[in-house]
Formats: C-alpha cells, sequence, structure tokens
C-alpha cells in the first residue's frame, strides 16, 4: 500500500507542479503526505490544520486537476491532520465528495420522505450533471449562502429528486436541530386546501415558514392554482428574507411553466437555475455499472454496452432495463447474448429509437426503399416516381419525430408547411385505399425504429 | 429598589450592554437586562452565555436592590421618553414603574436570582494593554475572521501572548491579517487563545483611546475589564492553525502606495468586476499600475497610478474586496505591497508591525 501511496504521489506531484508556484509547491505540498487510496477518495496527512484549509481554499482546483491528470478520473480529496488525530475534518471539496457515514440518521431522513439511497454518494457524475450536482453540493454544505433559491430542471429520471433528496439528508446529519422539509408540490397544494378547509391556515404557515431548508418537487404543478402560488409567494418571501436555503424542481425551466404568476418565475430565477440533461454515454455505462455493484449483479460488459448503447434518454428507464435482463439471467440461467436482449426489452428499445430518428435517416431510408436519389427528396423536381416517395418521407418524418411540418418543410428543400401537410393528408389517403402502399411504409417504419 | 437619573446616562448605559442580548427564546431570561442599584450607582449586565457585558451609570439611589427588566423593551422605552429626567421604581414582584415627566409605564421583570452570574475569574492570567493600542489592533485584523462554521477554530481572532508581544491574527484561509503589540509580558502569564467573533466586534464597540484594559484568561474564559465596564467571554476551544506558514519569505518586488489614492482607484474599477470572477487586475510596468476590471457582456474599467516602481512588468489579480478590507481599516498614509510573482500571495505592509497575506486569483487568459 505504502509503495503505491508513494507512486502515486509521485505521479500527482509532477501533475500538479506546472499548475502552482514552485514556492508553493514547496511551501503546501512538500510537506503533504498521501497515506490512503480507495477507488473513492483520496486521504491526504497534512502536518497541521493550516494545510488543510490553505489548500482548500486556494489549492483545491489545482489538486483535483493533478488527481484528474494523475488517475484519468477525479476522485474525493479527505484531509487528514497529524496534529488532531481525533478530529479528522472532512475536505470541502466543491467538485467532488465522497465519504461514508454520511447516513447516520436514517430515520430522521426517511421519516421525511427521503429516499436513503438517494445521496450524493450514489449520484453519477458526468458533464450532463456537473453544474447542478456541484450547485446541489455547495447548497448543502452551506445552505442559503450560496445559491438561493436553487432550481434544477430537467427531463424525466435524470436525477432532479435524487439531488433534492440527497441535499436534504446532507443537511440533516451534518447538523443537528435543522428543520427540512422536503414535499411535491402536489402535497404542498394538498395541504394548503386541507389547511383552508379546517380554518387552520395559521398552523400551515407557520410550519412552512419556519424551516432551515424547505425542498419542493415538481414545482410546475403549481401551474394554474392562483391561490396556492400565492401562499407559496408569501411562504417563499418569509424564507428567504429569513436567510433559509429553498430548492426546487421542475421539468422545465421557470419561464416556460404554464400559468405561473411572473412574480414566481422572477423569484426562481433569482438564485441559480441548473439544467440536467440526458447522459452521455460515458456516463452512463458508469451509471449501469454503479447500479450493478449496488445490486450484486454481474452481466459481461458487452451487455453493460448494449444497454447504454441502446437507451439513451432517460436514467429510470436505464436502470429498469438493467433490472429486467438482471432477473431474466438468474431467472432462466441463459446465455444473454444481443439477440435475447434486444427481445426482452423490445418495447423499451422501440420507444427509445422513436425518440432518436432524424428526418435525414428517414429521407436516406425512404430513397433506398423506393430507389431514388437523396438529393431528390430536396430537388423541386416533381415526376410521380420522386414526388411519392418524397410525400412518404415527409409523412413518416411528421409521425415519428417532433419536427414541426416547418422544419420538416426545410428540411426537404425549403417547402412550404403547407406542403407538408399536403403530402401528409396525401398519404395517409392512399394508406387507407391501398393495401400495399400501407404495408410498404409500415415496413419502412418498423425498419427505422429497429 | 428605587432611583432617579438623566435619560442620557440611562440610555448610554444600555447602549453598551444591549448588543449582546440574546435573542435566543429558550431561556427568557436571557434577554433581560440585570440592574443593580448600589450606593450612587446602578449596574447593568446582560448575557447570552457566551458573552456577558457589565457597565453602570451614575443615579440618586433612594432604595438599593435588583431585578431584572426586558432590555429591548426598557431600551426603547428610555428612548421615547419625553423628559429628561427619569424614575425608576421596581415593587417586590418586579414590576418596574418608570414615569418621566407626564409618561408613565410599567413593565414586569423576572427576579434577580433566576439570572445567570458572570464567571468568576481565579488563578487568572493577566495582562494589561493600554486600550488605544487593543482597538487599532483589532480594527486591523478583525475584518479577516472566518464566517465559515465548519471551520470554527478560525471563528475568532488569535490572542497570542508571549516573547513580550501580544500578537492578533485572523485568517479565513484566503487571506490573514496579523498585528504585534509590544506588551511587558511575564514567562508565567504567557497564553495562546481564541476570542469569538462576537466578543470581539463587542469589545470594539467598548474601547476607547483612553486608559488601559485589563485582560485575564482562565480556563475557557476571557475578561476585559475596561475600568467602567466588563466584557467576558468563552474562548473558542481547539488550536489555532500554525499562521506563520501562510507568510511568504523574500519579497521580489515592491511598491509603496498612498493608502486613500489606491483605496479610491480601486473603489471606482471594482464597480465594473463581475460578480462572478470577481476580480481585479493590477499590471504594473515602470512607474505605474493599471488597475483593470472586466465583465463580459457588461463593460470594463481602467485607471492608472502613478507608484514609484523599478520592477520587472507584470500582471496580478485580487479579490477586490478583500485587497480594500485592510485599506479601509488602516489609518496610516503609506502602505507597501511585496509581491513574488503572479501566483504567489501579495504581502500589505505599513510602517508598523502589521501584516495581510491575500491570495492572488488565477489570471484568465
Amino acid at each position: 500500500m505504502d509503495e503505491k501511496c508513494n507512486q502515486l504521489w509521485q505521479k500527482l506531484s509532477a501533475a500538479l507542479k506546472p499548475q502552482v508556484s514552485p514556492d508553493t509547491f514547496k511551501r503546501w505540498f512538500s510537506a503533504v503526505e498521501l497515506v490512503g487510496v480507495t477507488d473513492k477518495t483520496l486521504s491526504f496527512r497534512v502536518p497541521n490544520n493550516i494545510y488543510q484549509y490553505w489548500i482548500e481554499s486556494n489549492h483545491m482546483a489545482a489538486l483535483q486537476a493533478a488527481v484528474l491528470t494523475a488517475l484519468g478520473e477525479p476522485r474525493g480529496i479527505k484531509f487528514i491532520s497529524s496534529e488532531s488525530p481525533v478530529e479528522e475534518i472532512e475536505a470541502i471539496s466543491l467538485a467532488r465528495q465522497t465519504e461514508s457515514g454520511r447516513e447516520t440518521k436514517p430515520a430522521s431522513g426517511s421519516s421525511l420522505g427521503l429516499n436513503p439511497r438517494n445521496t450524493f454518494e450514489s449520484f453519477v457524475i458526468g458533464p450532463n450533471n456537473e453544474i447542478a450536482h456541484a450547485a446541489s453540493l455547495a447548497v448543502a454544505q452551506s445552505p442559503a449562502r450560496t445559491y438561493n433559491p436553487l432550481f434544477i430542471y430537467g427531463g424525466v429520471g435524470l436525477g432532479k429528486t435524487h439531488l433534492m433528496q440527497a441535499i436534504g439528508q446532507y443537511v440533516l446529519a451534518k447538523k443537528k436541530n435543522v428543520k427540512v422539509i422536503y414535499l411535491s408540490s402536489e402535497l404542498f397544494i394538498n395541504e394548503f386546501i386541507d389547511a383552508i378547509q379546517h380554518n387552520n391556515l395559521v398552523k400551515f404557515r407557520k410550519r412552512y415558514r419556519q424551516t432551515d431548508l424547505l425542498c419542493i418537487d415538481d414545482i410546475q404543478f403549481l401551474g394554474g392554482k392562483e391561490r396556492s402560488q400565492e401562499e407559496f409567494f408569501h411562504t417563499f418571501n418569509t424564507l428567504f428574507d429569513g436567510h433559509k436555503q429553498i430548492v426546487l424542481s421542475s421539468d422545465r425551466p421557470a419561464s416556460e411553466i404554464a400559468n405561473l404568476e411572473h412574480r414566481l418565475v422572477s423569484r426562481f430565477e433569482w438564485g441559480l437555475t441548473a439544467e440536467l440533461q440526458p447522459p452521455a454515454i460515458e456516463t452512463r455505462l458508469a451509471i449501469l455499472r454503479k447500479k450493478a455493484r449496488g445490486m450484486q449483479i454481474k452481466l459481461p460488459d458487452e451487455t453493460f454496452e448494449f444497454l447504454a448503447n441502446r437507451i439513451r434518454s432517460n436514467v429510470r428507464r436505464l436502470e429498469g432495463a438493467l433490472m429486467r435482463v438482471a432477473s431474466f439471467a438468474s431467472l432462466s440461467g441463459k446465455q444473454l447474448t444481443g439477440e435475447v436482449i434486444e427481445h426482452l426489452l423490445k418495447d423499451i428499445l422501440q420507444e427509445e429509437a422513436r425518440t432518436s430518428i432524424t428526418i435525414e435517416q428517414i429521407q436516406r431510408r425512404v430513397a433506398e426503399h423506393f430507389d431514388v436519389r437523396l438529393a431528390d427528396m430536396t430537388s423541386k423536381r416533381r415526376p410521380a416516381s420522386i414526388a411519392f416517395p418524397r410525400q412518404v418521407a415527409m409523412y413518416l418524418a411528421r409521425e415519428l419525430t417532433k419536427s414541426s411540418l416547418n422544419e420538416i418543410g426545410d428540411a426537404f428543400g425549403g417547402r412550404d408547411h403547407g406542403t407538408v401537410l399536403h403530402a401528409c393528408k396525401t398519404v395517409k389517403k392512399r394508406m387507407k385505399e391501398q393495401d400495399n402502399i400501407r404495408q410498404t411504409i409500415s415496413f419502412i417504419d418498423s425498419s427505422l425504429q429497429r | 429598589m428605587k432611583f432617579s437619573v438623566t435619560k442620557e446616562k440611562l440610555l448610554e448605559g444600555l447602549q453598551q450592554v444591549q448588543n449582546v442580548v440574546s435573542t435566543r427564546t429558550t431561556l427568557p431570561i436571557l434577554s433581560n437586562v440585570l440592574l443593580q442599584a448600589t450606593d450612587g450607582e446602578v449596574h447593568l449586565t446582560t448575557t447570552d452565555l457566551d458573552v456577558g457585558v457589565r457597565g453602570s451609570f451614575e443615579a440618586e439611589v433612594e432604595k438599593e436592590g435588583a431585578t431584572t427588566l426586558p432590555a429591548r423593551r426598557l431600551f426603547n422605552i428610555v428612548r421615547e421618553l419625553p423628559s429628561s429626567e427619569i424614575q425608576i421604581d421596581v415593587d417586590g414582584k418586579n414590576a418596574a414603574s418608570i414615569r418621566s415627566g407626564q409618561s408613565f409605564f410599567k413593565i414586569l421583570g423576572l427576579p434577580e436570582e433566576e439570572f445567570p452570574p458572570l464567571p468568576k475569574f481565579e488563578d487568572a492570567k493577566v495582562v494589561t494593554i493600554r486600550q488605544k493600542d487593543l482597538r487599532d489592533g483589532l480594527r486591523k485584523t478583525s475584518y479577516a475572521i472566518s464566517s465559515d462554521e465548519t471551520r470554527y477554530v478560525l471563528n475568532g481572532l488569535l490572542f497570542s501572548m508571549k516573547e513580550n508581544k501580544l500578537t492578533l491574527v485572523a485568517t479565513d484561509g484566503r487571506r490573514l491579517a496579523m498585528v504585534d503589540i509590544e506588551l511587558e509580558i511575564p514567562r508565567s502569564q504567557e497564553a495562546d487563545i481564541i476570542v469569538p467573533t462576537k466578543a470581539v466586534t463587542e469589545l470594539q464597540r467598548l474601547l476607547t483611546d483612553d486608559g488601559d484594559v485589563k485582560v485575564s484568561v482562565s480556563s475557557g474564559q476571557i475578561a476585559f475589564d475596561l475600568n467602567k465596564t466588563l466584557l467576558v467571554s468563552k474562548l473558542i476551544e481547539g488550536n489555532y492553525p500554525n499562521y506563520k506558514q501562510v507568510i511568504p519569505a523574500e519579497a521580489k518586488e515592491r511598491v509603496t502606495l498612498e493608502r486613500e489614492t489606491f483605496l479610491n482607484s480601486l473603489r471606482r474599477v471594482s464597480l465594473l468586476a463581475s460578480e462572478k470572477s470577481n476580480s481585479i487586475k493590477l499590471s504594473f510596468a515602470k512607474n505605474n499600475i493599471d488597475i483593470t476590471a472586466n465583465t463580459p457582456e457588461v463593460g470594463e474599467a481602467k485607471e492608472s497610478l502613478p507608484v514609484q516602481y523599478k520592477g520587472r512588468d507584470f500582471s496580478i489579480a485580487f479579490n477586490p474586496e478583500f485587497l480594500m478590507a485592510p485599506l479601509r481599516n488602516l489609518t496610516e498614509d503609506e502602505v507597501f505591497l511585496d509581491l513574488i510573482d503572479e501566483m504567489s500571495p501579495g504581502v500589505l505592509k505599513i510602517q508598523t508591525p502589521f501584516l495581510y497575506v491575500l491570495m492572488p486569483m488565477r489570471i484568465s487568459s
């Protein structure tokens, strides 16, 4: 172990030296010792606290960059001061925090509706969610000091709830006697209605306005509920003025939530808005591996790659697919080949394919099928042998992609949206009238979705 | 208990102690002020269990005694009273009648016995400092105290009393301020202690330009006796980090700057430092510094400052707030800025033993 640490430290030093001045390196890093390496965390021993404070405040970025260069991936960084072995103060590294013993009070967390599995440690970080994760961690470490409110948005199953619950649990575990409330906006509305009915609004207000951290999930459901919005507006102001942290999540940016009052929209945009995007292939692989490890299942690498390759849009779906494949493997004991998995996940894959078809793919496929040139799809020529395939392609583009009529028209050589609409109508009509046309089109359709 | 006093004296007395009054509602007695009337004098005491202050004012005491009254409320009443003569009469049930001109108030207090006593100082180490020196030292350092609660040993000011000097140190991890005050300290009275921010702030309010302050340190406690007023505080437990490590060795370049001119320039240019990067750039050339700041999509600012400088040309960036803080709190006309290179910390000095270490910020592009 010592040998390994030494070697790693040599590598780290080499990566670090060009980033800091020679004086800084001599002064701060020459006395640092690498004492522990796990797959999550690097532990450094420093002579006394000042090393930790100063390195954390000033040289953390350089150190993390060096770790990335030397190891090829980020790790958590922890300092142990040899002066005070009792209180091993954790490194506050903004970018990544990994450490055990965080879930000391699962009972208090779960009673609030926080899932103990949703912690920062179990969150897989990639370029798609880096900012949201860093912001959440900063908020959790010093509530109401950094970004208030924190507004997280992103599509279904990308980790909004996970991050919010992680913030809640982190704050709960770190400080005693903090009041944390986590709930969905729907629950907030229901409780509000209940409070009006039973005439105990004061109690309701007290509950929400005297909390240190308020997390509201799926805030978009407030849209169109005027009284609830008003109540929430006042709650928001009270908390904000009292320097209490507010964290909100939504499936779309605040400005796009329908029927949400402007004063709320502007308040939501006040602090930090962080977007969660669908993960890239590497991140998807990492998520699958982490999940599989958590569920203690072993699958061949090809399976992971297959799943990560084919399921792109949504983490929850990715996990569902993994679960399905894993249970199939353990129940049937069959070899997992590409075909077996494909069959197993037919519906999921189809759903996925639908989202990722481009107009260009459609044009190419249709041109191939009708044996016309791809250029004919966009050209001005319109003999029947070209015009009909073009109409079919337009129809499929309309059905399989989310593009508007105008966009489709543009993709077909700058045609009018009326032209596209006409094409769709014509194709539909002919599909009804002629069986062979319907068959042809459904064949192209299914071949596109495979 | 019964006494009469002028409005000014009572207000002044209350002002000295009322900042400490606890806002915690768990212990109602802590939001009260203890009044003790003795021969020709009334003592006032407040505490939040961490910091306690004791002051006094002269009064015509008719009947001696003691009680506690809600401090904020008493202060608000006294401030509004119409006449300058005030008479306060407290009955056996701790209800105080306040008469002044045509006004009459009655407020309810709590018994004296419930008020937590200030700690006793036995076997304490004692050092005497001139109030002016201590006030000056606190002013030059206290702004650099960290407010990051996770680093609690930094949430206070280090009083290092040894080798015949008192060294005050504050740091928040990105900057460090330090002052030495020469003082006779017997070997037996040497100590290293950390005084919490709240006590430092209160002490700064109480210190004056005349007289001495007697500092007593016993285990976990410190008392500042300013003759008429007394401030007692708990100390922060733990060891202050070895701050000497932070101070750079030899500087390569030194510039002498007129403090106010430099501060004013910084203040103007910092108006266009972006909130995000929040940095201000100093570019050194022969006998000139260019101070610049720019925020993409907002604009930029630049100011030239003629100085005595013969070193090499280079640029260094600082957080403008951190650079201005010491300049605001110093009183000297001239300051020296010592630099090594663009990545090493800058050091601000004056003629007397003071230094301020500030980490530079990375210059992008």
